[in-house]
């Protein structure tokens, strides 16, 4: 095999979604998911045990069905691919044993990577440009920071992160509010088609001129979440789809406002925005509109790239493979709480 | 004749075993709760160094602590399934009472939350499935327990004995209800207001009689400062209520209530995990609760948390009538 287009099998399981992808080089071959969300819409939130549960009973068809959507077989795959942090313990541990087992039994490389780092990586998929270097704007249910990548697989600054609440989060608790249902996500930004983004001036947390000293590049949510609730106790006729619309703009607004300072500043002027909150189409259509103002190349995976998925491990996979980077060692720890700085385990 | 690659993951111990020819030629295990992900492919990479040629792989399917348990289980099954071979599993229990030749005898492991899982076995045949109780319970039985506590385990070179002669589990034995189950569809969360209170007042009373809040302790509890109430309404009746206390940074549980006819469906589960949400918003180190002694539905569901006992009251609910209090770091 030539290493830039290596065959890459990568497994993720960090939280609700049993997802398995397979690229060539930088080329998507399989991008097969089995989500168990809906057993945990019931609860308002995901439940660890079931997700657990469900990842060990989807695995091997995803597996297959992976293999069978990108017309190889298991023989064929010259090195594997697993999420090892940050993430859901007990989920985690499903697929870092299944990847093993993978592996061991192909004596292939087996590279544990991070899931922060695989959600930037998945842009190498999406295009052919050079990776790096760029700001990365990485919003998701768990994570909200801004990112220097000089290197993905070796050189990352973190220039700022969210001081409380993930802007993912902000928008579940708010569905939950706003009795939208879980995931909030994607309820909001359908509720909010329907509003009016102005009607209601919402709090942008950390903007002030104080602020941007001590919290430059950080964010804060837990600000706007109580103005939310605080308006909807004291409007009862509230319209709730200019509350999502307007909830929406001021989380966009502050992600935006602060991303493409960063760029400027920093002096990168390509903007990767990564993570399950880049699926918002009010964030996608409004960072265009500011990249394009600013003078900044934006990228945003596709859709189905952007929530959780297989393809984006295979994704750095495949980075490490191409750039000769030594595999994991087998029996490495997976870690809930590891950091972007350490992509590869 | 043929080669097993045997795996056990069930217990705090990781046990890797080839049997070639029905030779037992790598036995190792390692020793460590929460370590199964890192010590099995370790041991595998050793057992392969010996064979590399492996037939099938039988896996220990538990009863035992989950996150150990499917370790062993997502390996096996994805090993198997390159080297496009067979995988069974058998009952862990069984390879432990392989080892023993008791007329009657119990095998126990650690089930978590002060529980154990176990089986029984007369004339060297288990009587029944796997089931789980508290380890006093077993005691009462008077015939010999064998397992974790002895430091007893699942040996896998009997793997293929159990495979032959026993039941094989294509899934994880999953004794006890799964530690989340859905809140019964048509229950709807929302928080409690001023209207709650009458009927909140008649759960109060059918569910502690004259322990329980007056109605004027309710109105006073549900209007004070530094609280949220949520409540459950079922066919749009109000069928169960909660409230905590943000008091100087700890949280305090002050009520959780299901009516009756409604209890074990998930609505305390939920209700709780909502008391936890906003003690965390509130950036609270700590929740707290009481809950009578004896109290066998709710002292599970709060362990299962993560609360633990911290301490008595005595003649909290009146004479007689302990409470335990318990606590569940934030952090
Ligand atoms: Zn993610």
């Amino acid at each position: 095999m030539k290493n830039s287009d290596a065959l890459v099998l990568g497994i993720e399981t960090s939280c609700d979604e049993t997802a398995v992808g397979i690229v060539s080089g930088r080329k998507l071959l399989a991008n097969v998911i089995s989500s168990s969300v809906e057993e945990h819409a019931r609860f308002g939130g995901v439940v660890p045990e079931i997700a657990s549960r469900a990842h060990l009973e989807a695995m091997p068809n995803v597996i297959k069905q992976a293999l069978s959507e990108a017309r190889v077989s298991i023989e064929d795959i010259d090195a594997f691919a697993v999420t090892a942090g940050p993430g859901l313990i007990g989920a985690l541990l499903v697929g870092t044993s299944s990847a093993s087992g993978l592996a061991l039994a192909m004596d292939k490389p087996l590279y544990g990577v991070n899931h922060l780092s695989a959600h930037i990586a998945v842009d190498s998929l999406n295009s052919d440009h050079e990776l790096n270097p760029a700001i990365a704007l990485l919003v998701s249910g768990g994570h909200s920071s801004i990112l220097q990548v000089n290197d993905l697989t070796s050189d990352v600054i973190t220039l700022g992160s969210t001081i409380d609440d993930a802007a993912g989060e902000a928008f579940d608790k708010i569905a939950r509010i706003l009795e939208l249902g879980f995931p909030g996500g994607p309820a909001i930004d359908l509720d909010a088609k329907s509003g009016n983004p102005n009607a209601i001036e919402f709090p942008r947390g950390l903007t002030l001129a104080r602020d941007l000293v001590e919290h430059k590049y950080d964010f804060s949510f837990s600000g706007l979440k109580t103005a939310v609730s605080r308006y909807l106790a004291k409007t009862p006729e509230y319209i709730r789809a200019d509350v999502s619309a307007s909830f929406q703009e001021a989380v966009v607004e502050v992600l935006l406002l602060k991303a493409i300072a960063a760029a400027k500043e920093v002096g990168i002027d390509t903007l990767i925005i990564a993570g399950g909150v880049a699926a918002n189409s009010r964030l996608r259509a409004l960072a265009q509109e500011r990249a394009d103002k600013a003078g900044i190349q934006l990228r945003i995976p596709p859709m189905n790239l952007c929530t959780d998925n297989g393809a984006m491990v295979a994704a750095i996979g495949s980075l490490a493979v191409a750039k000769g980077l030594r595999p994991s060692e087998l029996g490495f720890e997976a870690n809930s709480s590891s950091g972007i700085t350490r992509p590869i385990f | 004749m043929s080669t097993y690659l045997l795996l056990d993951t069930s217990t705090s111990r990781t046990s890797v075993v080839i049997v070639k020819n029905g030779e037992v030629v790598f036995s190792e295990y390692s020793d460590g709760a929460l370590s199964h992900g890192e010590t099995l492919p370790k041991l595998v990479v050793a057992a392969l160094k010996v064979a590399s040629q492996i037939d099938e792989v039988i896996v220990g399917m538990g009863p035992g602590p989950f996150t150990g348990l499917r370790v062993g289980i997502s390996f096996a099954q994805s090993f198997a399934f390159a080297r496009g071979i067979k995988w069974q599993g058998v009952c862990s229990l069984d390879a432990i009472a392989s080892q023993f030749s008791d007329k009657d005898f119990l095998v126990a492991v650690d089930a978590r939350r002060k529980e154990v899982f176990y089986a029984r076995y007369t004339d060297g045949v288990r009587i029944g499935e796997p089931n789980v109780c508290q380890p006093s319970q077993l005691d009462a039985l008077q015939i010999p327990i064998y397992g974790e506590a002895l430091n007893q385990f699942p040996d896998p070179s009997a793997f293929v004995d159990i495979a032959n002669s026993n039941k094989t589990y294509s899934a994880p034995i999953y004794v006890r209800r799964p530690d989340a189950y859905p809140a019964p569809v048509g229950v709807k969360f929302r928080p409690m207001t001023q209207l709650d209170l009458v009927p909140a007042f008649a759960i109060e009373k059918a569910a502690y009689g004259k322990d329980g809040w007056s109605m004027a302790q309710l109105k006073e509890e549900y209007a004070g400062s530094d609280r949220m109430y949520v409540a459950a309404e079922f066919g749009g009746e109000l069928i169960s209520y909660a409230g905590v206390f943000n008091l100087a940074g700890v949280a305090d549980v002050l009520t959780l209530t299901v009516a009756d006819g409604h209890r074990r469906k998930g609505i305390g589960r939920e209700l709780l995990r909502r008391l936890i949400d906003w003690s965390r918003t509130q950036k609270c180190e700590a929740i707290m609760l009481e809950v009578r002694v004896g109290n066998e539905e709710a002292i599970p569901l709060y362990t299962s948390f993560g609360f633990i006992e911290i301490s008595r009251r005595k003649d909290y609910y009146g004479p007689g009538k302990t409470a335990i209090v318990m606590r569940k770091e934030l952090k």
